[in-house]
């Protein structure tokens, strides 16, 4: 099963990526703080015709209307512990139905916000390496714990030094370098692989940058996070190749809370949309 | 034209007053960045602290040409012995400078002090943590709440000096005055005019609570974890190459039976490549053998019940890969508190530490940075313990650079701790017998101090060349150095001679017995009566405190070592030298060493040993804690110094000065420039 998904998310993540590459492209230019409330915010008007055109907007808002009788109905007959009970529970089971009939729309939504949300993992997620600065670089190898090791080298380049390694994790089957970029730009890593040519783009200057910090294995959850790079086909002798680049430190383009900002900003944009579009949520 | 009605009358004003208001707080707010405008009026004041910089070997370093730019100042007639606290002991010696006066002004007399109501229960005498009151049980945890309507008391670490600090002054004038790792000022003062900053320098704990506790990892260690002062051992086991750890981290307050918080950790070492990877928390750091790691942070998440969200404090440490096999061998730093989001108050504001972090990435911020007890316990070589306290200097010198180019007026101290703890372990300047090394080897390392000096001097140079007399310099030292090849054991002294009973006594923690006891010796100079009416178990009567006394003083003056050396320069009466309100807790007497001796390692915390005299075997073989006229501290200034003898507590007068402030009544000392 987990090769059929991988299959698909890997199909899904190559058209996202070529997709999200050039659109997103502007991004590398842009403030951090302002391409990341542009994108939530047009991300937040796009998810809400999609839910206009998704979902069934008749019933949503018969389900509102009665949650408006009911919230007036509270209001009018406050002295009466009957209708007021009633409106209550009707309240709950309008707010019910209303995630019930969220669901498709959720449902539709879900991939392609998960490939999205890919594609600015990618810019947000990490910052590019300084040059000069160090950074780990593991490489894991396919293959079982006995299988012999294949003759693995890091093909030298001008854009980067290797400060050490490979130094072997033999429990994990991973070989491990220190690197330092000596010049900016976005690299491509060869290595040699029992002679065969297996790559790693390496991220490396200031400011925003596509920043690719794993190339996954035959996983479709490690595929979707990780759009950037073709992901190794079960059966290669490498697993993945992995860069531990550095967080960004920002409230709104950061490592970890740009999920927030762009959640909280597309909802935001969403809901004052929702009249000059005409969507009932 | 448009008709103004009331309502948009109304509207307008509204509009235009929330304008108003919000440029006033915005104006606010942008002042409030600099909300104290400096009263220095350009005025600069500049004190380099040079812990340990010793007076004489600066004279002959100068007369041999190594000390150009002290030199220099010292042409200008800005030199001068700086006479030190009694007894020479840095916490001690530091709050003398802070309160421009003495113990009795700031109450802090050793390192360690005791409370009498409890015969000798010790504790760090610069600062104290109170245990907190009240609490909520919860299972395994025990929840403190500091609200309504528990209103618990949170436990807290408070600053024991006594007195007013000289920066309180300046503080209260407008002059600016910015302090990196003052000695004897943690937690930090607080600022109450907000003119004053301050990085919190001896006395700073690690995360563990202690002064700096290294973690070892061997495949020699020991089975079971052993804590050796100052550090742990353990032992790595390794399968297929992989050996799993635990990394020891704070207790986890939350525990009705408090434990450590432990991160585990992944070594993998690749014999081939001589090198290791460390898994730690999701990250990977790759050591060739003799190489240090960055700085990492580790996370330390608190055992918590279920509906109090997650808890925890962050630190920092480095991994030092010592050797790859036979044995594999793996230090790791003290876990320091980390300063971008430090566990506990370091800086006067919070945000001084923080801000320093954000510019400068992690650094040492515990008190002690230099790792003396990872050599003393043999788990440094003295290259490897040369090489780390380098790097704590390196460290230290980006700090200063940062501070002197930050620095617009007013106050700048900076303090440096390598010329204090590389001395107490390279510091060798006789043709005296070694504790540990031969002759040539000590006089190796001793030259690495004259190294280390020839750096600061450099580093003064550099300063003088940016502000020339545009600001007064100061270069001052706490106190200077002595050779220590011999150790005393007061206790055991007191014992052969009668003073401390039973005669089988192996500690005063553990079986000596007070109703034979009259005197006994805690900290490195402290002497006590065991006086009736302080003492819980007091045997001597008050009004036989004088003739013990003196019988004492007259008896530990004429102890002479086997070659017929004094071992004691002078002992003191505190009650004679020390003035002020603050010294309920001064030892009776204070033990002055002469040159080459010292108190034993074992009776600074009590112990006994069957011989009074010993050679000392410690790689820590320099000290100061001597006669205070023995090791004097240091004074160069750009500006030629008039008063004679100055000493610690003339400093914050001289500074108040420059200043054009009048030293308060309480500082006893005078301007050394007047």
């Amino acid at each position: 099963m987990n090769a059929v998904f991988s299959w698909i998310a890997a199909c899904l993540s190559a058209g996202a990526d070529a997709l999200g590459r050039p659109l997103l492209a502007p991004l590398g230019v842009l403030p951090g703080w302002l391409s990341a409330t542009l994108v939530a915010a047009a991300t937040g008007v796009i998810l809400l015709i999609a839910f206009k055109y998704t979902s069934n907007q008749r019933s949503i808002k018969r389900v509102r209307d009665d949650l408006d009788a009911n919230l007036l109905a509270l209001k009018l007959f406050k002295d009466s512990t009957a209708v007021t009970l009633r409106s209550q529970g009707r309240l709950f089971v309008g707010g019910f139905r209303l995630m019930l009939l969220a669901l498709v729309p959720m449902l539709v939504m879900a991939l392609p916000v998960t490939l999205l949300l890919g594609q600015l993992a990618l810019w947000y997620q990490s910052r590019p390496l300084r040059v000069g600065e160090q950074a780990v670089l593991t490489l894991a190898l396919g293959g079982d714990a006995k299988a012999p090791w294949p003759h693995v080298r890091l093909r030298p380049s001008n854009a980067v030094q290797v400060e050490l390694g490979p130094v072997r994790v033999r429990s994990k089957r991973e070989l491990c370098w220190t690197l330092k970029p000596r010049a900016a730009g976005l690299h491509r890593l060869t290595f040699d692989v029992d002679g065969r040519p297996v790559d790693k783009q390496l991220a490396v200057g200031d400011g925003l940058m596509r920043v690719s910090a794993l190339r996954p294995g035959w996983d479709w959850e490690e595929i979707l996070l990780n759009p950037a790079e073709a992901p190794f086909r079960p059966g290669a002798a490498v697993r993945s190749i992995a860069v531990a680049f550095p967080t960004r430190s920002s409230w709104t383009s950061g490592t970890d809370s740009w999920l927030i900002y762009w959640f909280v900003v597309s909802m935001a944009a969403a809901l004052v949309f929702r009249r000059a579009l005409g969507v009932k949520v | 034209m448009t008709n103004v009605t009331r309502r948009t009358l109304l509207t307008g004003t509204a509009a235009a007053a929330t304008i108003g208001a919000a440029g006033w707080a915005a104006g606010n707010y942008w002042v409030g960045g600099r909300r104290n405008p400096s009263r220095a009026l350009g005025k600069k004041v500049i004190i380099i602290g040079v812990d340990g910089m010793d007076p004489r070997l600066c004279e002959r370093m100068i007369a041999t040409g190594q000390l150009p730019n002290l030199a220099k100042l010292r042409d200008r007639g800005g030199f001068s012995d700086l006479g030190t606290s009694v007894p020479p002991q840095s916490p001690f010696a530091w709050a003398n400078f802070i309160n421009g006066a003495g113990p009795g002004s700031h109450g802090i007399f050793d390192f360690i002090h005791r409370h009498p109501e409890n015969q000798c229960a010790t504790f760090y005498s610069a600062a104290e943590t109170a245990p907190g009151e009240g609490s909520w049980d919860v299972g395994d945890h025990r929840l403190q709440l500091d609200f309504w309507p528990f209103n618990h008391k949170l436990p807290a670490t408070v600053l024991r000096r006594q007195g007013t600090p000289f920066w309180d002054y300046l503080d209260k004038a407008g002059v600016p005055s910015t302090f990196y790792d003052l000695p004897s000022n943690y937690p930090a003062s607080p600022s109450h005019y907000h003119h004053h900053r301050c990085l919190c320098g001896m006395g700073t704990p690690d995360m563990l609570g202690g002064y700096g506790t290294y973690q070892h990892f061997s495949e020699s260690g020991p089975a079971e974890r052993l804590d050796e002062g100052g550090g742990m051992r353990a032992r790595l086991v390794f399968d297929d190459e992989t050996a799993s750890a635990r990394l020891v981290g704070p207790e986890d307050p939350l525990l009705k039976s408090p434990r450590p918080i432990e991160i585990p950790f992944l070594v993998h070492r690749d014999r081939e490549a001589n090198a290791a990877v460390i898994e730690i928390q999701r990250r990977k750091i790759v050591l060739a053998a003799g190489q240090w790691s960055p700085w990492t942070r580790l996370d330390f998440t608190m055992s918590t019940p279920w509906f109090v969200p997650s808890q925890g404090v962050r630190g920092i440490c480095r991994f030092y890969l010592q050797q790859v096999a036979q044995p594999f061998r793996l230090y790791v730093t003290p876990i320091n508190m980390d300063p971008a989001a430090p566990a506990q108050k370091i800086s006067e504001p919070e945000s001084f530490v923080t801000g320093l972090a954000a510019r400068l990435g992690p650094f040492y911020t515990t008190g002690f940075q230099e790792d003396h007890k990872a050599r003393s316990n043999g788990v440094f070589t003295d290259d490897e313990y040369a090489r780390q306290a380098g790097m704590v200097l390196d460290e230290r010198l980006a700090l200063f650079d940062r501070a002197v180019d930050d620095f617009e007026d007013g106050l700048l101290f900076f303090y440096f701790s390598s010329s204090d703890l590389q001395s107490h372990i390279f510091w060798w300047d006789s043709d005296d017998k070694h504790p540990i090394r031969t002759g040539p080897e000590a006089r190796a390392r001793f030259a690495h101090v004259r190294g280390l000096y020839g750096k600061l001097d450099a580093v003064i140079g550099g300063l003088w060349d940016r502000h020339g007399d545009n600001a007064t310099i100061i270069v001052m030292s706490d106190h200077g150095f002595a050779n220590f090849g011999r150790q005393f054991n007061l206790n055991s002294w007191l014992r052969d001679s009668g003073y401390l009973g039973p005669p089988e006594c192996t500690s005063i923690m553990k079986d000596v017995d007070w109703s034979q006891t009259l005197a006994y010796g805690l900290g490195i100079n402290g002497l006590y009566l065991n006086l009736k009416g302080r003492e819980r178990d007091g045997l001597v009567e008050p009004g036989d405190r004088e003739a013990v006394l003196n019988e004492l003083i007259a008896r530990l003056e004429a102890v002479t070592d086997v070659d017929g050396k004094r071992v004691v320069r002078g002992v003191y009466r505190s009650d004679r030298l020390y003035q002020g309100d603050a010294t309920a807790l001064a030892p009776d007497l204070i033990v002055g060493y002469a040159r080459g001796y010292r108190a034993s390692w074992e009776t600074c915390l009590g112990d006994l040993t069957g011989d009074v005299l010993l050679d000392n075997n410690s790689a820590w073989s320099a000290d100061h804690c001597a006669d205070a006229l023995e090791v004097p501290g240091v004074l160069f200034s750009n500006r030629p110094i008039h008063g004679r003898a100055p000493s610690l507590v003339d400093l914050a007068p001289t500074i108040l000065a420059e200043f054009g402030l009048r030293a308060p009544p309480s500082m006893v000392g005078k301007n050394v420039f007047g």
